[in-house]
């Protein structure tokens, strides 16, 4: 049985300008140790998806209306706040993106560590604190014994999310939540952290959703992906599937979009148009309006199925373009998109 | 070009030997110095009319220092800047300001760099007005339609606020109230690391086509050097304050001879599952180190996977010419010919 196994999860939030929907019928599942990339641009509800999972979504606004959540046998989502707290920190740890907003300046790592083991373990202070010490070398955190009673703003950016990587998994938890953990340092420390969090997973068996608009660093860690846009699945696979086979075009031109894959001297090449405002109803495919493909037809009402190309590589099939031809021919490369092509209200999602 | 700091007469932009330090003051009762912050710590630079520079490093590494000490909104604690002839450290704060509508800045952040009270509009005016203040009316007007459709806007938006616009439009806002004054040098301090991964590419696309369409000169920062190379002619790669290694963007990113541009490279992840678990990375250690207290010598030898000697330790290597037009700074351990980059 897989750890994990969410099914149509759908998260609205009910705003004063309409229903936000912001994740709108995901599935996923996740065994132990296995690694799940999800990637999408920002609004693409990704985020929120793992927020659902761990509870965190205010209410109201937000309110899960669909779905189920199955770990280790009980449905997070039907949780009542008690048996929440029993997992949350315990079973599923989640690191955020910036390390300085979610650690406390006023209170020393040390007790911040300490809370996470005395809260859920019978453990004395003393022991925890070790333990902490151990956790912070185990990240790679020189002079642990020292520095575990510093204060959070005595470290370095690199140095803060080592240190909540030490709290999330000082709880050696089922499955870890990593929401863009290396989006707010530099490259060079980027790869020391995701090579710590590759390393700690090997060591535990943790399982990591890990979040990400980085394409590249999904390639180097991730098992499955699963790339969203609008708040729905676009497309999931494996990452040989997703990154060798992609099929929905918007996947393809994702991945095309890189610099890094472009030749230098040319124009780079486009996706026109911007994001879907998802606080009104899609019909049909969400790429649709910036889908560089031809046009066979206009979709409308219910958004299409997800068809399984290889066992494990689903799509949302869009029937109305026509995308038998490579990527390349139909992205634009000419210079600039004019977003005045666009319809009047393209601003409104700001 | 045979020396790293070219004519100030004929050359465009000419950067010589340039410092820029923050004291931090002194301790209430003993006087004793808290220390200063050497940000930039000597770079000379030469900048040819029409090319992109790209000015690459991590954070903390004086990047974003030396941009506003060359846009003279801090100013040197010495060395030398000339635009165009014109010694800009020379000049006062007036006469700078006046100087100033001939270099423009674009910000990384579109959302703090635009007054969210202004109109598109009234922002635009006020940037062409600097230049022309004797348009008005529907002259001006036009002068804002115009500038809209060169970064790919509507005119239509013009009356609206910089909320009604995402981050990628905004963007192209700030680009439009940058030549709005119709500057010679752009500086663009990470002009899109704040945009989404569809979006960036329009920026570049839009900020390379601009730059040879209107004959400008621009110095692109970034801590992405695959963003770097392929909008720049030239890279520079800045580490605690100074250049490490200076020369045509292919050769830095192809042939990179210091071995930080490499590790740079290495620790860019790519986008393909196979070759990037296969991959052995060149792994700095740790973070860089303070530029309150610098290392001596080499500045890198604290990080470096190579061991450095006790010389290097203490002795600053100089900055050479390896090949033509291709400069590093020289230090035995980190410029390695045989290493596998």
């Amino acid at each position: 049985m897989a750890l994990l196994e969410v099914n149509d999860l759908t998260t609205h939030f009910h705003t004063r300008d309409g229903v936000v929907r912001a994740v709108d019928g995901v599935s996923f599942s996740l065994d132990r140790g296995e690694t799940l990339g999800i990637v999408g641009e920002s609004g693409s509800g990704k985020s929120v998806t793992c927020y659902s999972l761990m509870r965190l979504i205010p209410e109201p606004p937000g309110r899960i209306e669909r779905g189920t959540a199955m770990f280790d046998g009980q449905d997070l989502l039907k949780m009542g706040p008690r048996e929440l707290r029993k997992i949350r920190g315990n079973r599923i740890s989640i690191i955020f993106q910036d390390p300085m907003t979610s650690l406390n300046p006023y209170l020393r790592i040390s007790t911040q560590l300490v809370e996470a083991l005395q809260m859920h373990t019978d453990i004395d202070r003393k022991s925890a604190v070790n333990k902490a010490i151990a956790a912070l070398e185990e990240v790679g955190i020189p002079e642990a014994s020292k520095r575990v009673h510093s204060y959070p703003h005595e470290f370095s950016g690199g140095m803060r999310q080592r240190v909540m990587i030490a709290m999330a998994l000082i709880t050696e938890p089922d499955l870890l939540i990593a929401d863009e953990p290396t989006t707010a340092l530099d490259v060079t420390v980027q790869a020391q952290i995701m090579d710590i969090i590759k390393q700690r997973q090997n060591d535990l068996g943790t399982a990591v959703i890990l979040v990400t608009h980085d394409l590249g660093v999904v390639a180097g860690t991730c098992d499955k992906v699963l790339v969203m846009y609008g708040g729905r699945e676009m497309e999931s696979g494996s990452a040989e599937q997703i990154f060798y086979h992609p099929r929905h075009p918007y996947t393809r031109a994702l991945q095309k979009t890189i610099p890094s894959l472009q030749a230098k001297g040319q124009e780079l090449f486009t996706i026109p148009g911007l994001p879907p405002d998802v606080s009104k109803p899609i019909p049909g495919c969400a790429f649709y309006p910036r889908c560089p493909y031809p046009k066979t037809g206009t979709p409308e009402g219910e958004r299409p199925a997800l068809a399984e190309i290889e066992p494990g590589h689903c799509w949302s099939a869009c029937g109305f373009c026509d995308s038998s031809a490579p990527i390349e021919t139909v992205l634009t490369k000419a210079g600039d998109v004019a977003d005045d092509t666009l319809p009047e209200t393209a601003g409104s999602n700001a | 070009m045979n020396t790293l700091v070219g004519n100030p007469q004929e050359d465009f932009l000419v950067i010589d030997d340039v410092k820029t330090h923050f004291d931090l003051g002194s301790k209430f009762l003993t006087r004793e110095s808290k220390g200063v912050v050497k940000a930039v710590d000597g770079v000379s630079l030469t900048i040819r009319k029409g090319e992109i520079l790209g000015l690459v490093g991590e954070s903390g590494c004086g990047k974003s220092t030396l941009s506003r000490t060359i846009m003279q909104l801090l100013r040197p604690t010495s060395g030398r800047i000339w635009l165009k002839g014109r010694e800009l450290t020379a000049l006062s704060d007036k006469q700078i300001r006046s100087e100033r509508i001939n270099f423009q800045m674009i910000f990384q952040d579109p959302y703090a760099s635009l007054n969210p009270r202004m109109t598109v509009l009234d922002t635009l005016a006020e940037a062409v007005r600097t230049r022309h203040p004797e348009l008005k009316g529907d002259e001006l007007r036009a002068r804002v339609a115009q500038l809209l459709r060169t970064v790919g806007l509507n005119p239509f938006q013009m009356k609206r606020y910089p909320h009604e616009f995402s981050g990628g439009q905004r963007q192209r806002v700030a680009i439009a109230r940058a030549l709005a004054p119709e500057p010679e040098l752009i500086i663009a301090d990470e002009p899109v690391s704040a945009l989404d991964v569809s979006i960036q590419s329009q920026i570049l696309n839009l900020l390379k086509k601009l730059t040879s369409e209107l004959g400008l000169t621009m110095i692109f920062i970034s801590h992405d050097l695959s963003v770097v190379r392929y909008i720049s002619d030239r890279i520079a790669v800045m580490y605690l304050g100074k250049i490490v290694e200076l020369g045509d963007a292919e050769a830095v990113v192809d042939h990179p001879l210091h071995i930080y541009t490499k590790a740079l490279m290495s620790a860019i992840p790519e986008p393909d599952p196979v070759s990037e678990r296969s991959r052995t990375r060149i792994v700095l250690e740790g973070d860089p180190p303070s530029p309150m207290a610098p290392p001596d010598g080499c500045k890198f030898w604290p990080r470096s996977p190579v061991e450095h000697d006790e010389r290097m330790r203490h002795e600053e290597p100089p900055f050479e010419e390896h090949v033509p037009g291709h400069w590093v700074s020289k230090c035995p351990f980190c410029v390695q010919e045989t290493q596998a980059g």
